[in-house]
């Protein structure tokens, strides 16, 4: 295997991260705008991330990584498609500073809408960007790019509401977890009607397909059984498979692309530094946040000071 | 150009200088943006620790309220600090994708680096502020130190790819092809130690004095009521005291910082100082004001020295030199104005230790003066990052790549900025009005320490 290769790979493995649990947190902005139920919101936002929104960290990653080894194509991706790109950027912004500010200021109306609506704008703007590029295309604003887009906020709606019903189950009740059962059984079925008859006309042979169809499958049968863990694995594989069909199917010039080895070789080097000091500080916030779940001695709402 | 071109950015050829104007002024606002609320995540949890290092060995509760309410508004900002950074990644693609092709392997390492260190800094920013009530007092405080040591680290490596753009190093250009790269050399370029310090030093203070501000209209408010606060003084000293400390440090630095330029960069340099035409025995001119042969003796202790001006550049690699000049000005007048600042505080200080004038740090003067620091400290920092990035022009690359080179071919960038300008228009309220929010909102009494000063309640 060549430097080339495993950085590749760990882009792919920063891209499915990404997916999974950035994507989760798109789904569960885009539930929290559908779902006007105080106790669905509560539960989205205590599931999402501490402070920020951390799982931009990934995407983050994935952009480091295909500048620094593969900088033509990240050149040629990013230019092309700097319209969707840009406003995914600009909604990445929007709902990072909504999801604190409300948090910080839950009188402000405003803040929980705009989380919700670039929630369901980013993933779609990315989703469109991957179609294109997977399929060589053009332009978002074709009907490639608008399948990725619309396919993408659905797999990212699904995903959330598979997390989202035993973190409702921890953090609420029963009835707020059968709700989100019931949004993970519908988005997973548009989800799966999207992706499988467009797999088909976009020409895709892959037997990545059958593994995505097949762990669909698996998951509302684990939905209506009530299996809420093991829908969580599979759930995140029918997606995630989703992702490397499209990766499969993108004919980049990799080899021509790559980076010098003594860039790659450095680039691993500091990555695995940063691996050995990042997975256990990662392990203890998890504990810590754990240890608890709701906030340890939230003060009793007193009547704010009058401002003038 | 048609609506269909715009919406789906199709290229035509080279970018409109209404574009590529455009893409500069996005990258200048965004990166102008961020690089304050960069200042406040490296220097904030470096005051609250301070605050709660004295809570803990004093037991006072003013100094652990005041770490509480910092390391708040530290969490809201560096949210908002985490997407302004994200979208810095997103516009080096999509603004300048000729200098990632070419470049971008370069300089790559570093930003990975600055990627793990900027995720430490968030991983243990998350633990300092979960584990407020969930661990030991001493244990708490420890978990802090990573917090601003990663937040040096993160702000010094993307400083290494600023200075390399300055300083080009760690590669060779064969036939226009980038080869021989070695990583490390790019990094640790020549200019890197004196561009890190000395930003470093200006986010300090422009962390320090920027929350001094909000303490000093407190105070004069107190004033104003006849009330004497003691949280409003504490929550003025530490920070303050911070921006003095690092106030004559930068100009020490930013002394380095122009030899270097004189030595490395004569366009940029000729630019800061007005320097016209190479020859011996250079005048020192500021604003309006001339003393003769003093630039030469300031930079080569010899008044007779011989000293490149603009013409000795060659006019198509000549920078803008009025906005450089410019922009320099603003920087080294406000920076003074702080250093006279800080050392009134240090002598009142002084004073006060020995017993005397006991009323002299809060004379309203000095409050007043105090309250404008912050502003004073953030638009010397914008201008010191003007004079170093109009400075470099036309290169994105010293001497190696044009910025007109880098740019997007693709049309309508000056809409992305229309869009960008308006989005940050509202993001910097919002933050503003957030932070006022919380500044009213009541603290909850911290447990099981000595009763807060009785007069605190009725203060905010």
């Amino acid at each position: 295997m060549s430097l080339a290769d495993a950085a590749l790979g760990l882009i792919m493995v920063g891209l499915s991260a990404y997916l999974l649990f950035g994507g989760a947190d798109f789904g569960a902005g885009l539930w929290h705008l559908l779902s006007r139920r105080r106790t669905d919101q509560e539960v989205i936002e205590h599931a999402m991330g501490p402070i920020w929104e951390a799982n931009h960290v990934w995407l983050i990653f994935v952009m480091v990584m295909t500048w620094t080894a593969f900088p033509p194509i990240f050149a040629d991706v990013m230019s092309a498609h700097w319209i969707p790109l840009s406003l995914a950027a600009l909604g990445i912004v929007a709902r990072g500073s909504t999801f604190v500010f409300s948090k910080a200021d839950p009188d402000q109306r405003w803040y929980p809408w705009v989380f919700g609506v670039s929630s369901a704008v980013t993933p779609y703007c990315l989703g469109a960007v991957a179609a294109v590029v997977a399929t060589g295309g053009t332009t978002w604003w074709s009907g490639t790019g608008l399948y990725g887009g619309v396919l993408t906020t659905a797999l990212c709606a699904y995903l959330a509401a598979v997390y989202l019903i035993w973190d409702a189950r921890r953090l609420a009740d029963e009835d707020a977890s059968l709700r989100f059962r019931g949004y993970a059984l519908v988005s997973g079925s548009v989800a799966g009607l999207l992706a499988l008859p467009g797999a088909a006309a976009l020409g895709v042979r892959s037997p990545l397909i059958l593994l995505s169809a097949a762990a669909g499958l698996v998951s509302l049968v684990l939905l209506v059984r009530r299996a809420y863990l093991s829908v969580r694995v599979t759930g995140g594989l029918a997606v995630v498979a989703v992702l490397w069909g499209a990766a499969e199917m993108a004919g980049l010039d990799l080899d021509a692309a790559a980076a010098h080895d003594a860039v790659l070789q450095a680039v691993f080097v500091a990555l695995g530094v940063g691996a050995v000091i990042l997975v256990p500080s990662m392990a203890w916030l998890y504990v810590l946040f754990q240890r608890g779940p709701e906030p340890p001695a939230r003060p009793a709402p007193e009547p704010r000071p009058s401002r003038h | 150009m048609s609506t269909a071109a715009l919406l789906t950015g199709a290229a035509h050829g080279a970018a409109s200088p209404a574009d590529f104007m455009a893409a500069r002024q996005q990258m200048a606002f965004t990166l102008g943006f961020h690089i304050v609320l960069a200042s406040i995540g490296v220097g904030l949890p470096a005051l609250t620790l301070l605050a709660e290092w004295r809570s803990l060995r004093t037991g006072d509760a003013v100094h652990a309220e005041l770490a509480r309410r910092w390391m708040k508004a530290a969490g809201v900002l560096f949210a908002v600090g985490a997407v302004s950074g994200t979208v810095l990644s997103f516009e080096m693609g999509t603004l300048w994708p000729n200098f990632m092709d070419k470049y971008g392997q370069v300089f790559g390492t570093a930003f990975a680096l600055e990627g793990i260190a900027f995720f430490i800094e968030a991983i243990f920013m998350g633990i300092y502020l979960y584990g407020w009530d969930r661990l030991s007092p001493r244990a708490h405080f420890l978990t802090g130190v990573p917090v601003v040591i990663a937040g040096l680290l993160s702000a010094s490596f993307v400083l290494t790819v600023n200075s390399w753009m300055n300083q080009p190093r760690g590669f060779k250009l064969v036939d226009g092809k980038v080869t021989d790269v070695d990583p490390l050399a790019a990094m640790f370029n020549p200019a890197t130690p004196v561009q890190a310090v000395h930003l470093i030093l200006a986010s300090l203070m422009v962390c320090g004095f920027l929350v001094a501000s909000v303490y000093a209209v407190g105070l004069l408010r107190d004033r104003k009521a006849g009330r004497d606060d003691r949280y409003n003084r504490v929550g003025f000293a530490i920070p303050f005291s911070l921006g003095a400390v690092c106030a004559p440090l930068q100009v020490i630095v930013g002394d380095w910082a122009v030899r270097f330029v004189a030595d490395n960069q004569p366009a940029k340099f000729a630019a800061m100082e007005g320097v016209e035409h190479t020859r011996a025995g250079q005048p020192f001119r500021f604003a309006v004001f001339e003393i003769p042969n003093a630039l030469s003796l300031m930079l080569k202790f010899d008044a007779h020295a011989t000293l490149r001006g603009m013409d000795a550049v060659p006019v198509g690699d000549r920078p803008p030199a009025e906005v450089v000049k410019t922009s320099f000005e603003i920087m080294i007048a406000l920076g003074m104005a702080l250093l006279a600042l800080a050392a009134w505080w240090a002598l009142a200080w002084w004073l006060r230790r020995r017993g005397r004038a006991l009323d002299l740090p809060w004379r309203p003067w000095f409050l007043r003066a105090a309250a404008l620091t912050g502003v004073m400290a953030v638009v010397a920092m914008e201008a010191g990052w003007t004079t170093t990035e109009v400075g470099r022009q036309p290169w994105i690359v010293y001497g190696v790549m044009r910025t007109e080179e880098a740019i997007n071919p693709n049309p309508g960038l000056r809409y992305g900025l229309y869009i960008v300008l308006v989005v940050y228009a509202v993001l910097a309220a919002a933050t503003v009005s957030v932070l006022r929010r919380m500044r009213h909102r009541p603290e909850p009494a911290v447990p099981a320490a000595a009763p807060a000063a009785p007069e605190k309640e009725t203060a905010r």
